[in-house]
């Protein structure tokens, strides 16, 4: 038995004391690292719940069901921002990117207590591939909606097909590193290097966005 | 063996198109670039998850909503790109022949139904009419433009591609095997070769 409520109480308490204290943009940031925790827990219990519906075991409710889950938990904070509080376009990427931290943060801690914390490399390579993996859907979603959020078709049209693309992204990753050995060394590599050719691709494309 | 093949070649043709697109959108800051490398890098994505998962565990996905999504998105992306490459349209009246193609693909649509479920397939028909019917308004418009004929080549192509999709899935209804007789590894090599006709349509477009 995983208890992720209790382990999410204790993670969120001093976070939600946080926001209280702050003011601003730290505490914005601090909302959105809540509201990326809140978002695992409820894309877990989710993905259960849609599992048990369709009868699908563990690995497929991982594989498949799991990264459309996560993903559209991942949109719906940052849509309701964007869409309610209309925030300025720089202020965006920073906000998506707590979002998906607080996601990959609670994830971790949740694999830790499910799996302990013996193995060290694996754990390294691990915190750094699935860190890295929902950092870099959240910067799929971002750039993408920075550069088609200006008129509405391309709002609606660009979100839902972005969203496509961090789902499918996800789900080619959790493929991955469910096998064992070079497979899922690669699988754990690939978002460490996505994330570099995003870096080096937003330094241009996304500044001019923006 | 040949799917797999097949497939390899949709794998390597998706992802030169969207490198080649990453490039270009780097170098101009042009968002058609950018939209044609999510349209093929969405492809590319589907693809993979889909090769992926056969060679993994042997089988089709059990429940295949992420690859089918990732293509449909595509079209999504294939949609903008050539809205984006249009501009706002001319007041001109649209021709009553582009409502044949919501008529084949809702036809073809109820076809498919035999095999697949009902909402990819209503999805794929409305994504596809509404592919089919502004591509061919597009063409329609331009043919009456000589000086428009660059852009005509990327609704060339988007009109190819919507052709060889729809070929490749009703070839794959009378399934021949894994031959090279079956005529649907054809098609979907031509819808591969499509991705590669997809950045020079665009350049063409780009030129002028």
């Amino acid at each position: 038995m995983n208890y992720i409520e209790n382990v999410y109480i204790c993670l969120s308490a001093p976070l939600l004391i946080a926001v209280l204290c702050f003011g601003g943009k730290e505490r914005r940031n601090l909302l959105f690292l809540l509201a990326g925790m809140t978002a695992c827990l409820l894309s877990s219990y989710i993905s259960t719940f849609l599992a048990a519906v369709q009868g699908a075991n563990l690995q497929t409710a991982a594989m498949e069901i799991a990264p459309l889950v996560e993903e559209c938990m991942k949109l719906f904070p940052v849509l309701f921002w964007l869409l309610i509080f209309e925030p300025e376009k720089k202020s965006v990427p920073g906000c998506v990117l707590m979002l998906a931290l607080g996601f990959a943060t609670f994830e971790n801690v949740c694999f830790l207590t499910q799996n302990g914390a013996a193995s060290f490399l694996h754990l390294l390579i691990r915190g750094f591939g699935a860190g890295t993996m929902h950092v870099v859907c959240g910067s799929i979603l971002t750039m993408g909606m920075l550069l088609l959020w200006d008129r509405l078709w391309l709002r609606v049209a660009g979100t839902a097909s972005l969203l496509a693309v961090a789902s499918t992204y996800h789900g080619v990753y959790n493929i991955l590193v469910s096998q064992t050995g070079w497979v899922a060394w690669a699988g754990y590599l690939i978002p460490v290097v996505t994330a570099f050719l995003l870096r080096l691709f937003d330094r241009k494309y996304l500044r001019m966005a923006v | 063996m040949i799917e797999s093949i097949e497939n390899g070649i949709q794998l390597v043709t998706t992802a030169v198109c969207t490198a080649l697109s990453v490039s270009r959108a780097v170098r101009s800051g042009k968002r058609v670039w950018l939209l044609l490398a999510l349209a093929a890098g969405v492809y590319f994505l589907g693809d993979l998850y889909w090769q992926l998962f056969l060679i993994f565990y042997g089988e089709t996905p059990d429940y295949s909503y992420i690859p089918y999504l990732s293509w449909y998105a595509g079209y999504v992306f294939l949609l903008l790109l050539l809205l984006e490459v249009r501009g706002p349209r001319p007041s001109v009246p649209r021709s009553r022949l582009l409502w044949l193609f919501p008529v084949f693909t809702i036809g073809m649509g109820v076809f498919y139904l035999q095999w697949g479920d009902w909402i990819s397939n209503i999805t794929a028909a409305v994504l596809m009419s509404l592919l089919l019917w502004h591509t061919t308004d597009c063409v329609l418009l331009w043919r009456r433009d000589p000086p428009e004929m660059g852009k005509r080549c990327v609704a060339d192509a988007i009109i190819l591609f919507c052709t060889a999709e729809y070929a490749a899935w009703t070839s794959s209804c009378f399934w021949m095997g894994d031959t090279l007789k079956n005529p649907y590894f054809w098609f979907d090599t031509l819808l591969s070769i499509c991705f590669l006709l997809f950045p020079w349509a665009l350049r063409k477009a780009e030129e002028q």
